[in-house]
């Protein structure tokens, strides 16, 4: 076990360290060997001389790279917008691996917000380097370039006009996102361009290629999601923004990003030690006009840190009331773990994160207990790592999972704020679902996110929050529905459903239809069409993604289906379950007519014409199930084994062919094995018969005798 | 007890209609023996094989000896009318006309005649009944076909089913 937690621990360590690179999907992992045939792409052509691709209304230049404006992990090329001459646009590749940001996407486009880079639009299309369909954004070209342009030594922005350059636009900008309800999450220096020529405002830059604080050096992040792994930082809110923006004060002041000397742990546990203002301070020159905002926003108690109202009065030069530069209780005397010191509960609980196994002993001796309550006079905590101590004992045969349990509950009780860390996973809750799409797609599969959900360590989390918070509340509710998904082993459930229902722009990760970057569902079966032409006999047009993905992202309750989908060994319920599925999708979103697909699905409705015992039926529905499929239409396919009237007639008209049929059989046995009392029945009625006919035939004698004699 | 009774008294009522049949038998033959002995002489020679059955018949409702009566009784008829017939009805006539060959042939021919009857009436019947059992199963069998040809073998699964 201490073997696997140091792996782990390895393992997330570099990933943070790692700097996200872009020149191939996954951020480096090999690309495909051979691009595509691109003329198979609806969306997609390459020009005659294969140096430009035809994308929704632009025309992108594949050998025209605009490094200035690459942003994050993703890369920037020149593209003319085809249907405006005015403006100049640029074209922001994603990443096929990493999850784009939907509702950013819907709220930015095509609107034109001071102090935002103006997304025009965005589109799935194939991207003939990455040989895969992938993510476009077009961004409108700022019209005064980077603002940390890395050539120039030189300080950008004079100190004293960052207040109207930057912090005016940028919080114009920020109230925008917040009355959404959203945060931009991707503030930070080097994401700033000049609006206009004459440096007079600056604009953010994208923020919707990446999940959530993903492309955000570890410094521009607050203690609390510092600890999370880059893909797990969560959503955040706008007080994360803020932060940003004060960290982004600062690196405009100094000219260069604070600590960038210093590793992501040691700015960590410097920002957890001393405070995220004081860790700047100490060891960077701040300009004095700076000094006040900076440190106000950089407070690391949320609920201090400065917001709107506060940045508004210093602009218009009032003075606000001063912040606490460090708010973290620090202890009389010092905690050791594998040999290190800590002396604040968020730096111990990291230490134990990080020292996973070794972290178990200090705490089943109750030292850390002792610690919190003597060194840090922490009570309450004491009494929550007890409680936890006390549950260990209650724990059944799986000692392990449930000293994991502990570990895990430990480092929520000394940082209820900090991501949920469960050996080497460290994920804010609300950063869950990118964190899911981060491992998946990354080769880490699902199961440390299956580990963390199934021993319920989100619900601790929820249970140490203080006061009430909507966005908790929201979060909490969401969980509930993980939870049940993930406890449930069928197809349409698991963690695919998880991924799909908490990320909302995952495209489609079926093998059958990954490389088609499916996001929507409109999109799915125009994906599986293609598929349907190399698509081998036996297979099934629905796997666990497809069904999970359809049962999230479409309009209508296909949980019937889904249950059908539970015994896959009921191959009558199961294709017509698939079959429905896919007739519903084909109804609601199209296209009407789907050959390859339906011709696919034809063969697979073998099982589902059982449905009628009739031969005739039976005969019926396979003459007409070639007809449909040559129109392309699922609908009908279905409709023709889902004739409810007639299913009905065919089932009633069964069972009476059943009770015929056993009736019959039953009076055969009878007849057959009847013979020695037939015998006896024989000889009595024929002696009976015997008897009357002799009878008769006196009365007759008799009868006859006197009439000849009379007459 | 009380069916032991009910039965008791039933079998107590049919051996008494028996007795009484018997002893009105005999009642009857005494008197014909009074009134008319030429008739009683010919029924009693003539209907002697049906006596003889009527005596070792103890199968329920002795159809065997009812058998051999009527066509005994049909033989017998004749010779009683040919003697009520005459103007004066005597012993010796009686006894003349039914001692001779011809008329005693008849008599007990038309006896065995009517045994025969008694036993080749069970077989007869017994291969009518055996005819209609099969032509019924024949039928029975053609329905099931026609059944299987509609519905196919999931029918017979379903049957065996259903028995299981």
């Amino acid at each position: 076990m201490a073997e696997q937690a140091e792996d782990q621990e390895q393992d997330v360590s570099n990933g943070a360290a790692t700097e996200p690179v872009m020149d191939a999907p996954g951020g480096g992992a090999p690309a495909p060997a051979e691009p595509e045939e691109t003329s198979e792409n609806d969306e997609a052509t390459i020009s005659a001389g294969g140096k430009s691709v035809e994308i929704g209304n632009f025309r992108v230049f594949l050998d025209l790279r605009m490094p200035e404006f690459d942003m994050g992990h993703c890369k920037a090329y020149s593209a003319d917008n085809l249907r405006r001459d005015e403006g100049s646009a640029f074209a922001l590749v994603t990443d096929p691996v990493l999850p784009t940001r939907h509702d950013h996407m819907t709220f930015l486009t095509g609107m034109h917000m001071a102090g935002q880079i103006d997304l025009i639009d965005y589109e799935t299309a194939y991207w003939p380097p990455f040989g895969r369909k992938t993510m476009v954004l077009f961004y409108e070209k700022p019209a005064g370039g980077r603002v940390l342009a890395k050539q120039t030594k030189k300080l950008p922005i004079d100190e004293h006009d960052i207040a109207t350059v930057v912090v005016e636009p940028l919080m114009n900008a920020m109230q925008a996102f917040g009355e959404k309800g959203l945060a931009h999450r991707n503030i930070r220096a080097d994401n700033l361009f000049f609006a206009d020529p004459m440096h007079e405002k600056v604009v953010l830059g994208d923020c919707a290629s990446a999940p959530p604080g993903y492309d955000q050096p570890a410094v521009y992040e607050t203690a609390s999601r510092m600890g999370a792994d880059p893909a797990g930082r969560g959503s955040g809110s706008i007080a994360d923004d803020f932060y940003a923006l004060g960290m982004t004060l600062a690196e405009l002041g100094i000219g260069r990003q604070p600590l960038k000397k210093l590793n992501d742990q040691e700015i960590l546990e410097l920002k957890l030690s001393k405070g995220s203002f004081q860790a700047i301070a100490s060891q960077e020159k701040l300009p004095l006009v700076l000094i006040e905002p900076v440190r106000g926003l950089l407070c690391d108690d949320p609920e201090e840190r400065w917001g709107l109202a506060e940045l508004n009065a210093w602009l218009d030069g009032r003075r606000t009331k001063p912040v606490q530069s460090n708010t973290e209780k620090r202890a009389a005397r010092s905690q050791n773990l594998a040999g290190r010191d800590y002396y604040t509960c968020r730096s111990l609980a990291q230490g134990i994160a990080k020292n996973w196994s070794t972290a178990l002993a200090p705490l089943r001796d109750s030292t850390v207990e002792i610690w919190l309550r003597r060194g840090l006079g922490d009570n309450d905590r004491a009494k929550a790592l007890s409680e936890a101590m006390r549950q260990l004992q209650w724990a059944g045969a799986d000692k392990r999972s449930a000293e994991d349990v502990l570990v895990a509950r430990s480092i929520l009780i000394l940082d209820p704020t900090g991501p949920v860390r469960f050996k080497g996973f460290a994920s804010m809750v609300d950063g869950l679902g990118f964190m899911l799409s981060y491992d998946v797609q990354h080769g880490r599969g699902p199961q440390r996110f299956a580990d963390v959900i199934v021993r319920d360590i989100p619900s601790f989390w929820f249970s140490r929050q203080e006061g009430y918070s909507p966005e908790v509340q929201k979060q909490q509710q969401l969980y509930k529905n993980l939870r049940y998904y993930i406890q449930q082993q069928s197809a349409g459930y698991g963690y695919e459903r998880c991924l799909y229902a908490t990320v909302r722009n995952q495209h489609c990760l079926s093998p059958m239809v990954e490389e088609e970057y499916v996001v929507e569902i409109a999109d799915l079966l125009p994906a599986l069409e293609k598929a349907a032409e190399t698509a081998s006999e036996e297979s099934w047009p629905v796997d666990r993604h497809i069904a999970a993905f359809i049962a999230t992202r479409l309009e209508d309750d296909v949980e019937g289906q889904l249950m059908a989908m539970q015994n896959p060994s009921d191959e009558v319920e199961y294709s017509r379950a698939i079959i429905s599925m896919l007739a519903i999708v084909q109804w609601r979103h199209g296209p009407d007519n789907l050959q390859n697909l339906s011709h696919w699905v034809a063969r697979l409705m073998e099982p589902a014409i059982k449905v009628f015992h009739s031969k005739a039926r039976r005969e019926r529905v396979e003459t007409e199930i070639p007809k449909l499929a040559k129109r392309g239409n699922l609908v009908e396919l279905y409709n023709l084994i889902n004739d409810e009237q007639e299913r009905r007639k065919d089932q009633s008209e069964f069972v009476e062919a059943v009770a015929e049929y056993s009736e019959a059989e039953s009076e055969v046995f009878d007849l057959e094995s009847s013979g020695p009392a037939r015998m006896e029945l024989a000889e009595k009625v024929g002696q009976q018969a015997a008897a009357f006919a002799s009878t008769m035939i006196a009365l007759l004698t008799v009868s006859a005798l006197f009439l000849m004699h009379i007459f | 007890m009380a069916k032991g009774k009910s039965s008791a008294s039933k079998g107590k009522g049919k051996g008494g209609r028996s007795a009484f049949s018997g002893l009105s038998v005999i009642a009857s033959a005494v008197l014909l023996f009074m009134v008319a002995l030429p008739t009683f002489i010919t029924l009693t020679v003539g209907l002697l094989p049906s006596l003889v059955a009527f005596i070792f018949d103890r199968s329920p409702g002795r159809t065997m000896a009812r058998c051999v009566f009527g066509l005994n009784f049909s033989g017998v008829a004749p010779y009683i009318l040919e003697i009520w017939m005459q103007p004066a009805q005597t012993v010796s006539g009686a006894t003349q006309a039914v001692f001779q060959p011809l008329a005693l042939s008849i008599m007990y021919g038309a006896a065995g005649l009517g045994w025969l009857l008694y036993l080749a009436m069970p077989p007869i019947v017994a291969n009518v009944l055996n005819l209609s059992a099969q032509r019924r199963v024949s039928e029975l069998r053609k329905k099931q076909r026609g059944l299987i040809k509609t519905w196919g073998d999931s029918l017979i699964k379903e049957v065996d089913r259903s028995g299981n």
